[in-house]
C-alpha cells in the first residue's frame, strides 16, 4: 500500500492523525508527516483518514 | 518617536456595544494596520495567514468550554449536556470521540442522501405560499435546515418543527439571557434526549444502513464503542450543531447572491457549481463569524506574548476577505485558497460533508426557480458577530420552472 498526499491541498488540519496516529502525525511546527508505505495491518484506518480529510487530500495506492 | 510607538500598539475593536458589525470597514481597516486587534474579551485575530495558524496551534484549546460557568450555570443536565461536547474535549479523550463519530459522518454515508435533498428542495419552492415572494426563512432555509437533520437520524420528516423549536430554544444559552432561560433550555434539552434515546434503542434492535446505525455500531479496538450517555450527547449536539448553522447560512447565501445576480444566473446554468458557490458564499460570509480559542500556556506569536489564558477570537470573514490572499470580488468560479467558515484543526465541523452536501444541492435549484431575486423590506438579523444570519429575509423573484 502506498500513501499520497497532495501538500498543495493539505491545510494541516490533523484529522488524520487523529484517525491513523501510526501513520499521520502533525509536528512541533504544526505540519503534517506521514509514513508513505504503511504496513498492510494498516489499511482499514488509513482508509478511514482518507475518508475524513476534510480537504480530501489523500490518496491511497496498492 | 511617538509615532513609531503608536504605530506597533495594536487597533482595539468594542466588541461589546451592540452597534459593533465585524464585517464592518472599521474591522477591515482594523486588518490593515495589524494582524490583530484587542477587544474587551481579548485578541481579534484578523488576516487569513495568522488565523490559518492559530486555528491549528498546539498550545490553543477550542474556547467554548467555560461558557456555562461564566454565566453561574455549574451544575445540571445543560452544564452537563455542554461538558460532554466534542468540542469542548481536548487531548485523548477528544481524540477517541473523533474517530468513533467520524465514519457516520465520512462522505460515502451521506453520498446516498443527495437525492433526498434534491427532492427536499424541490418540495419547499413549489409550497411556497406566493408565486413571485417568499419569507425566505421559514418558507425554506428554516424548513430545510431541519428536515435535512430528520432525514440524518430517520425521523419522520413531518416532525421538523420538534427540530427547529428545541433547538432554537437551547440557542437561548449563547445569548445575554441564558440564566433565566435555563429552566426552559433545559426542557428542550429532555425532549431532544427522548427522541435520541428512542432511536438509539430502535437501531440496536433492528440496524439499519443508517447514520443513527453507525454511531450506535461505531467502535475500534483500542476505543471501545460509544455509550448511551456519549451517543445522546452527540446526536442532540447534532441537532443544535446543524440546524441553525445551515439555516443561517443558506440565508447568508441569498443575501450574497441577491447582490452579484449575475454569479446567481450562473448557478442557474451550471449546477455544477453547486459546490463552488457554497465554498464562495462561505468565504465572503460565513454564519460563523468568529471562532474562539483559549491560549493554555504562554506563548510568542509574530512578535506579541499570547499569555495563558487569553481568548483568541479568529475573524473568519475578516480573514476570507483578506486582500493579501484573494483577489477582490465574488466569483463562483475562481479558485480561491480554503475558507474558515468551518473552523480547523482537531475542532474542524464534523458535519462539513453533510452541509457541504445539503447547500450544494439547495442553492443551484434555488438559482434556477427563483430569477433575478431581490431582497423586500422587512428583512431582521441576528447581531452580525458570534453566529449570524437572516431571522426574516422577504425575498421577490420571477418563477421559472
Amino acid at each position: 500500500m502506498k500513501v499520497i498526499v497532495d501538500l498543495a491541498l493539505c491545510q494541516d488540519h490533523g484529522q488524520c492523525a487523529i484517525a491513523a496516529p501510526e501513520v499521520f502525525r502533525i509536528n512541533d511546527e504544526g505540519h503534517l508527516e506521514f509514513d508513505g508505505t504503511p504496513e498492510e495491518a494498516m489499511r482499514e484506518y488509513v482508509e478511514e483518514a482518507a475518508d475524513v480529510c476534510p480537504v480530501q487530500a489523500i490518496l491511497i495506492e496498492g | 518617536m511617538s509615532t513609531l510607538t503608536s504605530a506597533l500598539v495594536p487597533p482595539s475593536l468594542d466588541v461589546a456595544d451592540p452597534a459593533f458589525s465585524i464585517t464592518s470597514a472599521e474591522v477591515h481597516a482594523a486588518r490593515e494596520q495589524s494582524w490583530y486587534a484587542t477587544t474587551p474579551y481579548g485578541i481579534a485575530v484578523l488576516r487569513y495567514d495568522e488565523m490559518s495558524r492559530l486555528l491549528k496551534h498546539p498550545k490553543l484549546r477550542q474556547g467554548s468550554v467555560a461558557w456555562p460557568a461564566h454565566n453561574g450555570v455549574t451544575e445540571g443536565p445543560f452544564a452537563r449536556w455542554w461538558a460532554s461536547w466534542i468540542l469542548n474535549k481536548e487531548g485523548a479523550e477528544h481524540h477517541r470521540l473523533r474517530r468513533l463519530m467520524n465514519p457516520a459522518f465520512s462522505p460515502k454515508l451521506i453520498g446516498g442522501l443527495v437525492p433526498r435533498f434534491q427532492a427536499l428542495a424541490a418540495e419547499l419552492i413549489d409550497g411556497f405560499a406566493e408565486p413571485d415572494r417568499c419569507e425566505f426563512v421559514s418558507e425554506f432555509a428554516e424548513p430545510y435546515a431541519a428536515r435535512v437533520i430528520a432525514i440524518m437520524l430517520g425521523l419522520p420528516e413531518g416532525e421538523w418543527p420538534v427540530i427547529a423549536r428545541e433547538s432554537t430554544t437551547i440557542g437561548l444559552a449563547m445569548g445575554v439571557t441564558f440564566r433565566e432561560d435555563l429552566p426552559r433550555i433545559e426542557a428542550a434539552l429532555a425532549n431532544l434526549y427522548d427522541y435520541c434515546d428512542a432511536l438509539i434503542a430502535d437501531r440496536r434492535a433492528h440496524p439499519r444502513d443508517d447514520f443513527v446505525s453507525a454511531l450506535v455500531n461505531a467502535s475500534r479496538p483500542e476505543d471501545g464503542r460509544l455509550d448511551e450517555t456519549e451517543l445522546r450527547d452527540a446526536m442532540v449536539l447534532l441537532v443544535f450543531g446543524g440546524f441553525d448553522t445551515t439555516r443561517n447560512q443558506l440565508g447568508l447565501a441569498v443575501q450574497t447572491f441577491s447582490e452579484h445576480l449575475d454569479q446567481w444566473d450562473l448557478l442557474a446554468a451550471r449546477p455544477d457549481l453547486g459546490g463552488k458557490a457554497v465554498e464562495e458564499v462561505m468565504r465572503v460570509n460565513p454564519t460563523v463569524r468568529w471562532v474562539t480559542r483559549e491560549v493554555l500556556e504562554d506563548l510568542e506569536f509574530e512578535g506579541v506574548t499570547l499569555a495563558a489564558g487569553t481568548t483568541v477570537h479568529l475573524y473568519s470573514e475578516s480573514a476570507g476577505t483578506d486582500p493579501r490572499v484573494f483577489a477582490p470580488g465574488f466569483d463562483i468560479e475562481a479558485e480561491r485558497k480554503p475558507h474558515f467558515g468551518f473552523g480547523g484543526g482537531a475542532h474542524h465541523c464534523l458535519g462539513h460533508f453533510v452541509a457541504r452536501s445539503d447547500m450544494s444541492e439547495a442553492l443551484p435549484l434555488l438559482a434556477r426557480r427563483l430569477r433575478d431575486i431581490r431582497l423586500l423590506p422587512g428583512a431582521s438579523w441576528l447581531p452580525d458577530s458570534g453566529n449570524t444570519g437572516p431571522v426574516r429575509l422577504p425575498v421577490a423573484f420571477t418563477p421559472a420552472p
